[in-house]
């Protein structure tokens, strides 16, 4: 109950920083944006239609009142259409936010799970051989570049050369008419080629932030063994594993908690901005890739705001997720 | 008259740390013995490896960097330094308890007193929660700490320095300890409520008849609690004495500008 109270509170308090950051969004973007109206009529377009476009699209209203057309636009849900499909930009997120999600969400839980085990087992070994594998292993991850692991894994799973295991690039597509799938077959038809089709990526996603993931989880669970709660429970003693697992671990939860929520909307966005682009996965990443090089002005402003929004959500998420660990953390601050 | 066997008798210690700057020899090859039920004080300078001493007698000098080169340690009958870590777990909080000087942050701050005391109570003896929980507000109460029941529900950050040292000695003595340990355990309060926690310290050790190994800086505090003394310098023991003995007479230079700045600071 008083949690829930303070999640109120805290969301009351995000208003300011939510009008801050679609202040922003918008200076940043609509007002000192590209120009629409060229785009839209071509080269050989007359005074008079320049006019009335630049009017249709608000250019000749003073800012405030573009910026609340901009903030209508964000609590409808509404930025109008893609300028170069001309589909809904609610629509266009509303298919592919869903994908995204599935294409990254496996490879975030693993990569932080994971993360933290080995990040646990370096700093339990610290100094040792254990340690120093898990630390090379990482820093070997972390130095690779994005694009050659895709390629060394889409190499490796999916072709002649390697075990050709999954396709190269792709997305489940629906259930052809013509079959006439039940219920099981349907879920069994979807959960085969969502696999065949994420496994790779997924690999790919862990790969490069694991190595990031453990060194950052390993540092934050060393500096908490030396803590002086440690040589007590030591001192009395409770076993080194349970000490790691219990003790060190629910304190050393802050920092790594604060971590994963900040990376959240990072990970969903920009890490599959690329994933996407390089597997064909027609997700929220693709998308915004092709807005962007397109200079598609609806779909940007959408995608960015709504990251952004997200992010003031994550915030405080992990708010709510200190209060939830630490108890020092007061309910009135 | 045949003499009882000591508790603890401590044979030719030495432990040394491998430090950027090359070996230090943090303790020197001493010898000492703590019969049972008696109150020994250890004093000396910051460095002088009074806790080096007290951790290597549970075996917690971290290692690396720290090593035992030598000596034999026998507690109870025991010879603590042939024991393996998790030989060591059974003896540490059970046969000897410690009690550190930050009861700031010796206590875990995420996990509630109670939490913390009846782990170390389930980790030495086969009870239920509920008993080891009993056992803890009993253990809270032996240690004066007003609505036990209560304070076994909150968190190390809502109690006060004292109360958690309290915490602390409550702990230490759960499991009846023959030595208790207590490294300068009253050195991080403030100056009233010191003299609360060593007079705690002294009542519960003559209550049970424990044996007490008390380090600190301050003689005047050895000199309220133990009748024998043990001062330390650079590692080594270089005077161990009567505590009426040592005020009286003390025989090693370093004793005495000891308890030069003890008197002067009375002034
Ligand atoms: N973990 C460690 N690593 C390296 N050297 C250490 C370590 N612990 C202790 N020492 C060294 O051992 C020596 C004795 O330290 P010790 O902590 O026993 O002193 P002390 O008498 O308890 O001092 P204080 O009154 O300040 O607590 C010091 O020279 C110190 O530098
Ligand atoms: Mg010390």
């Amino acid at each position: 109950m008083e949690t829930i109270q303070y999640a109120i509170r805290k969301l009351l308090y995000s208003i300011p920083l939510l009008f801050g950051v679609t202040l922003i969004a918008f200076t940043l973007m609509v007002y000192f944006g590209p120009d629409l109206t060229y785009s839209l009529l071509g080269k050989s377009a007359t005074p008079e239609q320049i006019e009335s476009v630049r009017k249709q699209l608000g250019y000749d209203q003073p800012f405030l009142e573009r910026y609340l057309m901009f903030l209508k636009e964000v609590v409808t849900f509404d930025f109008g259409n893609s300028i170069s499909t001309g589909e809904k930009v609610s629509s266009i997120l509303a298919r592919t936010v869903p994908v995204s999600f599935a294409v990254a969400l496996p490879a975030f839980i693993i990569s932080n799970v994971l993360g933290v085990g080995l990040a646990l087992i370096a700093a339990y070994h610290r100094g040792k051989l254990w340690d120093k594998s898990v630390m090379v292993f990482a820093v070997v991850g972390m130095s690779m570049s994005y694009l050659m692991i895709v390629i060394a894994f889409q190499v490796i799973f999916s072709t002649s050369y390697g075990l050709n295991w999954f396709p190269v690039q792709g997305w489940v597509d629906p259930i052809p008419d013509y079959i006439d799938a039940g219920f099981f077959e349907t879920i069994y038809y979807y959960w085969y080629y969502y696999w065949l089709y994420v496994t790779v990526p997924t690999l790919t996603s862990i790969f490069v932030s694991l190595g990031y993931n453990t060194r950052f989880f390993r540092a934050v669970i060393v500096e908490e063994m030396n803590r002086d709660y440690v040589r007590t429970a030591k001192a009395y003693g409770i076993g080194n594993g349970r000490i790691m697992v219990k003790h060190v671990l629910k304190n050393a939860m802050i920092p790594i908690i604060t971590r994963i929520i900040i990376s959240l909307p990072f990970v969903i966005i920009a890490g599959n901005l690329v994933l996407e682009n390089f597997f064909g996965i027609p997700g929220v990443g693709l998308v915004t890739y092709d807005a962007i090089t397109n200079g598609d002005l609806p779909v940007v402003k959408a995608v960015v705001t709504w990251t952004a929004i997200i992010y003031v959500f994550a915030l405080i998420l992990t708010d709510i997720a200190y209060k939830l660990i630490d108890p020092r953390v007061s309910f009135t601050k | 008259m045949a003499q009882e066997k000591p508790l603890l008798t401590v044979e030719n210690l030495s432990v040394e740390f491998t430090t950027d700057s090359g070996v230090v020899k943090a303790v020197d090859d001493i010898s000492f013995e703590v019969a049972a039920g008696e109150p020994v004080g250890i004093v000396g300078e910051s460095g002088s490896g009074k806790s080096v001493t007290a951790l290597t007698l549970l075996q917690l000098v971290p290692d690396p960097p720290g090593r035992i080169t030598s000596g034999r340690i026998e507690l109870d009958g025991i010879d603590i330094l042939s024991k393996s870590q998790a030989e060591m777990r059974q003896i540490r909080g059970d046969l000897a308890s410690m009690i550190f000087q930050e009861p700031m942050t010796a206590l875990n701050p995420v996990f509630t007193i109670g939490n913390q005391m009846t782990e170390v109570i389930r980790v030495h003896r086969k009870v239920s929660k509920k008993q080891a929980l009993q056992l803890a507000i009993q253990m809270l109460d032996t240690v004066n700490i007003p609505s036990p029941e209560k304070r076994v529900k909150q968190y190390p950050h809502e109690l006060s320095g004292g109360q958690r040292q309290r915490v602390m000695i409550a702990m230490a003595l759960s499991c009846d300890p023959k030595l208790l340990i207590a490294d300068e355990p009253s050195t991080a309060l403030d100056v009233t409520v010191q003299a609360q926690v060593l007079k705690e310290i002294h009542r519960l050790q003559e209550e049970r008849n424990m044996s007490m190994i008390l380090i600190t800086h301050d003689l005047g505090v050895v000199a309220e609690t133990c009748k024998r003394v043990i001062v330390m310098y650079k590692g080594k023991i270089v005077e161990v004495a009567e505590t009426k003995e040592l005020f009286r007479n003390p025989q090693h230079p370093y004793t005495r500008t000891l308890l030069d700045s003890v008197l002067t600071l009375r002034d």
